[in-house]
């Protein structure tokens, strides 16, 4: 009780000098917020995603749903706008009024730098509870307390097995440790008489498919920063993590490894190894299991939490989602709080939505809504993100810049070429602090 | 063969043509098996693109209507037609004069003027768009592919940097006689210097066509919120969704975006051929 | 157009006069070709350079407005580790490209030049690469060239030779790119092939007279007539290499394993970047990680160096086509 409470207050002081500081730059802040539409009002607003083909059209089914509270508002959708058009719509003083943004990478810098307006006045001034959204993507659409934008479905990070390959290993059940993973993988593997991989139990290959560093940390108990805010990259749960790494790498044989790798189909086609059963097991997120149903059905998969370096750490997870905020410059504020609010909201729609594009709702309502379509390998995904354990991304004011370094640094980890990983973490450290602090944000 | 070998200088002759002609369809093929790649993929069923299966084993040709039905292709095309063909034109306006001042006239600062031509395509695109973009934008004109064919009819540094080489190649006595004549410096360009470079404008005509053409980060930047404006090499990203790449009906774009392009270069060609023909009755 | 047409016309029609006066009707025709370029040269060249000049001493996040910081970002580079490495890279591309693309390009075209049958088809064929988009052509080579079972790898397996993983090893990316800009650089080629036809015969007659043979007068004859248009292309391949992008960022992200072929900013440069070319940097500190002030000084430093390196090659080059005219 008493650390919430101090949570609560460093929220406030956190977001004091930031509001204070848009009220007192006068024409170009925000006043507050602005007045939603009355119900009857003909009005336009402009969204832009990222999204094309049917996942477009699909959010543009949950977009017209708001007609149902405003009747005469007129929803423009325009998909395949990335982060880059988002911020020259802004620049250029045309952007829309909401902006949807597939990455959460990016939240650190709409928040800091006002790209994205405020939401926590609209948030007061309605009685919104912020409670709703589980912890995990309530952290990834806000940045030192500055909630500029709101969730739009999430991602829920999990493990895939195949589950012949491994009972053809004699397993039975998924791992549930990584020290098991590290087992599970050797025994799933198939090398030819000259060591030439041709099916491998699980990459360790940093970068490919969905093995991104903020996926796998939280299940290493890694964590991005110090408790004094300075990247915390060289610790022992870091070490951990690449020491799993090279383990598996080793049995492999990196040149192996490479060959191996390199011949394997893209994420997103149909010739995606777990696909083609050249891998066992992998890490990936809830919407490869509509994948897997449409493009591979002879493939007998399950899914379960990925294994922790520790039991006690056992049905931790990663998430991430695509967020929505109002552009600095919108022309119609007010109404697009409305439409946000409806697809944060929104239980109906954020069901339909979920069911249309397979992904996981971003309220606890909708989580447990039993219109929600969920058959045996996607419940494991519901119960991560109501279990309240998952972690979201790292939120900074540089992008990726800090993914990036350490993603590189474990590329030549597992090449072999760092001598010494504790020093060679410090120095990755020091190249993200260094990025930060020229961010000067 | 062997009549027209018999004597050692048209044996000679024989082996060179063999040999040139030999080189010629190794070179060729080397060139266009990759495209021969792209075909068989586009009338790949879905599934089988992108795979180590190379031979199609099922023909599916419906993936070129499929392509139209998912897409209002003839808008883009209409948009890029637009595109590239107002570019070519103010290229070709405003370029031929100035490559000419550069090339055959003779004036103070001429050199330090090419300099800054050749120097004008030297800053990083991703960074000149910054500043412009804000530029069009508070003119009202993004959302059209306006911002991207006006600066071609005042100034295209590579344009003027190609034609003013080839108009180089002209020797200085062809336009020194027609002075003589009594032209003026612009009958000089349009009577003895656009005919003797032709083949050059062509290419350089060709070349702004195919650049804009293909031209994906300018008309992204500029139209990518109003799709109406978007032209063919914008929309052929649009095949490769965030979730799901669709390769065999991203091929079947690319060699129907390709196709205006290699009907154009077939019209070009003659005037190459033509301008040669010029040239020589001419000396 | 217009413009030009009535200021020439303009000057014809005024009365001859001394010396004085058709040193100013020359003045003023220069002018006239020369205007709508200038007026476009300040607008779309010397506005944007000023503006990024500005940037450099700045810190810029897009939105708010820049900041003063002095040199601060130029100091930066130093310390940047990945900025080196882009040096490095983008100094590769000048060098092989550059090299590669017009000896390449000459070599291609002065073959078409001699064919007597089958010309439209040759150039056809060689033509046609380059007008394949620049996403989907680098993906037809990671396909062709995709390690294990690419018809690359397969071609090379029928002669025993175990191909190397191209795009998704550092030693073999930046050739894997250079790859498929010579397979694009039919433009060149048939730039080069119009300069070569271009020759006015007389001069190869001449040379025939004199007991030229083919190889003696394309050395004499042919080179030296075409210098410019190679000059051309070297500066043309020069600029090429040091904006290398497109390619650049889909054969990364490609071989890498992400779908997502405009570029994830986590996957560029893969392998171990070796394809993080100095624009491809700029372009990640000055959109993906909002630092347009730094992204403005490494596109200044860009400019100012090959600008400098272009005007020195310019110059020498212009001295010995002098050269060549004088002798």
């Amino acid at each position: 009780m008493r650390r919430l409470h101090r949570a609560a207050l460093l929220f406030v002081a956190a977001a004091m000098p930031l509001t204070a500081c848009a009220a007192g730059s006068g024409g170009t802040g925000q006043a507050g917020p602005a007045a939603a539409p009355g119900q009857g009002d003909a009005f336009t607003l402009t969204v832009w995603s990222n999204y094309s083909g049917r996942e477009q059209d699909e959010v543009t089914k949950a977009l017209e749903s708001f007609k149902e509270k405003f009747p005469n508002a007129d929803i423009r959708h325009e998909g395949s706008q990335d982060d880059d058009k988002i911020t020259a719509g802004i620049r250029g003083g045309n952007p829309p009024d909401v902006a949807m943004s597939f990455t959460t990478d990016n939240i650190g810098q709409f928040c800091s730098s006002g790209s994205f307006q405020q939401l926590k006045p609209y948030v007061d001034r309605d009685g919104v509870d912020l409670g709703q959204i589980p912890d995990a993507v309530r952290s990834y659409t806000e940045y030192k307390g500055n909630r500029c934008a709101m969730p739009l479905l999430s991602d829920v990070y999990g493990l895939y097995y195949n589950k012949d390959m491994l009972a053809e290993a004699g397993l039975t059940a998924p791992p549930r440790t990584t020290a098991e993973l590290l087992d599970f993988a050797k025994r799933t593997t198939k090398k030819a008489a000259d060591g030439t991989i041709e099916v491998a139990g699980f990459l360790p290959t940093m970068l490919f498919y969905a093995n991104r560093p903020p996926i796998w940390a939280p299940n290493f108990g890694a964590k991005w920063e110090t408790p004094d805010g300075r990247s915390g990259l060289a610790s022992p749960e870091w070490a951990a993590m690449l020491e799993f790494q090279k383990e598996l790498v080793d049995f492999y044989g990196h040149e192996n490894l490479e060959r191996f790798r390199a011949g394997l189909g893209q994420e997103y086609s149909t010739d995606h190894a777990f696909h083609q059963k050249k891998i066992a097991m992998m890490i990936d997120g809830e919407y490869r299991t509509a994948f897997l149903r449409d493009q591979a059905p002879d493939v007998r998969f399950g899914t379960a939490p990925f294994p922790t370096i520790r039991p006690d750490l056992y049905g931790i997870g990663f998430t991430t989602g695509t967020i929505m905020g109002i552009p600095k410059g919108a022309k119609n504020p007010g109404a697009a709080w409305e439409l946000i609010k409806h697809l944060s909201f929104d239980t109906g729609t954020i069901v339909d939505l979920a069911n249309g594009i397979k992904n996981i709702p971003s309220t606890k309502a909708a989580l447990a809504d039993p219109r929600l379509e969920v058959d045996e390998n996607f419940r494991t995904f519901i119960d991560l993100a109501v279990s309240g354990k998952l972690q979201g991304n790292p939120v900074t004011p540089i992008g990726d810049a800090h993914i990036k370094a350490i993603g590189d640094f474990a590329t030549s980890w597992q090449a072999g070429k760092v001598p010494d990983l504790m020093a060679g973490l410090a120095e990755v450290d020091r190249q993200i602090d260094d990025q930060v602090a020229k961010s000067g944000k | 063969m062997t009549t027209v070998a018999r004597r050692p200088r048209d044996r000679r002759r024989v082996l060179d043509w063999v040999a040139v002609h030999s080189l010629g369809l190794a070179l060729g093929l080397m060139f266009a098996l990759p495209i021969v790649f792209v075909f068989l993929t586009a009338v790949m069923s879905d599934s089988q693109a992108f795979t180590e299966d190379l031979w199609p084993r099922e023909w599916h040709w419906g993936n070129f209507l499929e392509v139209f039905e998912q897409a209002p292709l003839l808008t883009y095309l209409g948009n890029s037609l637009l595109y590239s063909g107002l570019a070519t034109a103010g290229m070709l306006v405003s370029s031929i004069p100035a490559a000419y001042a550069l090339a055959k006239l003779r004036w103070r600062g001429r050199n330090a003027v090419f300099m800054l031509v050749v120097g004008a395509m030297m800053l990083p695109p991703q960074v000149v768009a910054v500043p412009l973009y804000d530029t069009w934008s508070g003119l009202g004109l993004t959302g059209t592919l306006w911002p991207l064919i006006v600066p071609y009819f005042l100034f295209d540094a590579f344009s003027i940097f190609l034609l003013r080489q080839f108009i180089l190649t002209i020797p200085q006595s062809y336009v020194d006689a027609a002075r003589v004549d009594g032209c003026t410096e612009f009958q000089a360009l349009a009577r003895i210097v656009v005919p003797m470079a032709r083949p050059g404008i062509a290419a350089t005509a060709l070349f702004c066509f195919l650049y804009t053409w293909n031209d994906y980060f300018g008309p992204l930047l500029y139209t990518s919120e109003k799709p109406d404006q978007w032209t063919l090499s914008l929309a052929l990203a649009s095949f490769k969704g965030m979730h799901h790449v669709q390769w065999n009906l991203a091929m079947a774009v690319t060699l129907l975006i390709m196709l205006p392009a290699v009907v154009l270069f077939a019209f070009a060609q003659r005037s190459f051929v033509r301008g040669i023909t010029f040239t020589g009755v001419k000396g | 157009m217009v413009a030009t047409l009535e200021r020439v016309d303009a000057v014809r029609s005024a009365p001859a006069g001394g010396r004085s006066r058709s040193r100013a009707r020359h003045r003023l025709t220069v002018l006239a070709f020369l205007a709508p370029a200038i007026l476009g040269f300040a607008l779309f060249f010397g506005y944007p350079l000023v503006a990024t000049v500005w940037f450099s001493f700045t810190k810029y996040d897009l939105i708010n407005p820049p900041e003063w910081v002095g040199w601060e970002n130029y100091a930066y580079m130093f310390s940047d580790k990945l900025f080196r490495v882009a040096v490095y890279n983008t100094l590769w591309f000048v060098v092989v490209l550059t090299v590669a693309r017009v000896v390449f390009a000459l070599g291609v075209a002065s073959v078409i030049a001699r064919l007597k049958s089958g010309v439209g088809l040759v150039r056809t064929l060689c033509y046609l690469p380059s007008l394949a988009p620049p996403v989907a052509a680098t993906l037809v080579f990671f396909l062709v060239m995709r390690p294990n079972e690419g018809p690359l790898d397969s071609l090379l397996g029928w002669f025993g030779i175990e191909g190397p993983l191209w795009f998704a090893d550092p030693v073999w990316a930046k050739p894997g790119i250079a790859a498929v800009m010579l397979w694009v650089s039919g433009d060149l080629m048939i730039i080069i092939l119009a300069a070569v036809l271009d020759v006015p015969q007389e001069q190869y007659e001449a040379a025939s007279l004199d007991g030229a043979g083919p190889v003696r007068r394309w050395w004499h004859v042919t080179l030296p007539t075409i210098s410019p248009v190679l000059a051309f292309g070297v500066v043309n391949s020069i600029i090429l290499a040091l904006q290398l992008f497109t390619q650049a960022v889909v054969a990364g992200s490609a071989a890498s394993g992400s779908a997502d072929v405009t570029g994830s900013t986590k996957v560029l440069g893969f392998p171990e970047n070796s394809t993080l070319t100095f624009p491809v940097w700029l372009y990640t500190q000055g959109f993906r990680y909002f630092d347009m002030g730094y992204a403005a000084a490494m596109a200044t430093v860009l400019f100012v160096i090959s600008f400098a390196a272009t005007a020195l090659l310019v110059w020498r080059m212009r001295r010995a086509s002098h050269q060549e005219e004088g002798g």
